[in-house]
């Protein structure tokens, strides 16, 4: 309480990271999988960011940038295996792609 | 209890209500629209940090392309295949939840017990003021320090954004263009010892005996065509 430290930082961004950790391990349709995926992107450029501020400098930020940027990337590759996943298997249940298996 | 500590409370509780509702939401719809909330949430604590430039960054790219990408993909997915009210086995759900448990456990000790890293930078608020503003300061990291990874990105970007096309193309359209799909059976009643007649295109003509095999084979065990193409996982492509 009282003010505002690093660590409130870090602990938001540990309880967002396993909140959708919680989510990746629990759900089966793989379009809230990659959700939480995507909160759990969030939750680490949160501690980037907070350790940026605490040690004074910007390459924390830097590789916030970067990382959405390569999150961006991903949710588009993603998404599209996604779909054609969908296509093939008519599901979007993580259980129902086992064609390796099979 | 200072004014920033308040506004930091609010914002965390509704980020972390909106991430756990992402999580329990059964409808993909109503779970894009709590990941929207938490991204305009991180993006607020981003500006809290000090990190303008991010927290712009963080409002266009997630909350405004990515989600309209996700959207897009549910509403392109068969909506009978939507539904999820099975969420996870109990086993995959009480292992999760435990998992997290622990993890959550172990993350707080090491935040707890860690010791504060002295500031190590020059860049404090009034500097980057001074600057110009956090844009500024980030412009000149990005294309100084991380020009090479900067480029790097964009081609990463890049390739994405062809693998994307590429995944998501429907298959029918190769045919349109003279591509033809050659697919295999590894469950055909005839086994694999038997080598297969080849027509003029490469390709086994279904002769009479084909259909004499199949036909007293039927009832025995599954019948598996070996010319449906919607079936079978494509192989290659043939000229």
């Amino acid at each position: 309480m009282g003010t505002l430290t690093t660590n409130h930082f870090l602990f938001l961004s540990a309880a967002l990271f396993i909140i959708g950790m919680m989510g990746v391990l629990t759900r089966r349709n793989i379009l809230i999988i990659f959700m939480c995926v995507e909160l759990m992107t969030n939750a680490v450029n949160v501690t980037l960011v907070a350790f940026a501020r605490e040690t004074n400098t910007l390459y924390g930020e830097g590789f916030a940038v970067f990382i959405i940027a390569i999150a961006a990337a991903e949710a588009a590759v993603g998404l599209a295996i996604i779909l054609a996943l969908s296509r093939r298997v008519a599901s979007v249940d993580a259980d129902e792609f086992n064609a390796l298996r099979d | 209890m200072t004014l920033d500590a308040i506004v930091f409370y609010i914002l965390a509780a509704v980020c972390l209500l909106a991430a756990v509702g992402v999580v329990v939401s059964r409808n993909p719809v109503h779970a894009a629209v709590f990941v929207v909330i938490t991204f305009f949430n991180v993006a607020a604590i981003f500006v809290m940090l000090g990190a303008e430039f991010l927290a712009a960054v963080q409002v266009i790219v997630y909350a405004g392309a990515m989600l309209v990408l996700v959207l897009f993909t549910i509403m392109l997915v068969d909506p009978d295949n939507l539904p999820e009210l099975h969420a996870g086995r109990p086993v995959q759900r009480v292992v999760g939840v435990l998992l997290g448990l622990i993890l959550l456990l172990e993350v707080g000790l090491a935040i707890i017990n860690r010791t504060f890293t002295a500031p190590t930078g020059n860049a404090t608020p009034e500097l980057i003021g001074l600057v110009g503003g956090p844009a500024q300061a980030m412009g000149y990291i990005l294309y100084n320090q991380y020009a090479l990874p900067f480029e790097i990105v964009s081609l990463v970007l890049l390739v994405g954004v062809i693998g994307a096309i590429v995944l998501a193309l429907p298959e029918r359209l190769g045919e349109q263009f003279g591509l033809r799909r050659g697919t295999i059976s590894l469950g055909h009643p005839r086994g694999t010892e038997v080598a297969l007649p080849t027509g003029p295109d490469g390709e086994a003509p279904i002769t009479e005996a084909d259909r004499k095999e199949t036909a007293a084979l039927e009832g025995t065990r599954e019948l598996i065509l070996v010319r449906d193409p919607d079936k079978y996982t494509t192989v290659g492509e043939r000229r």
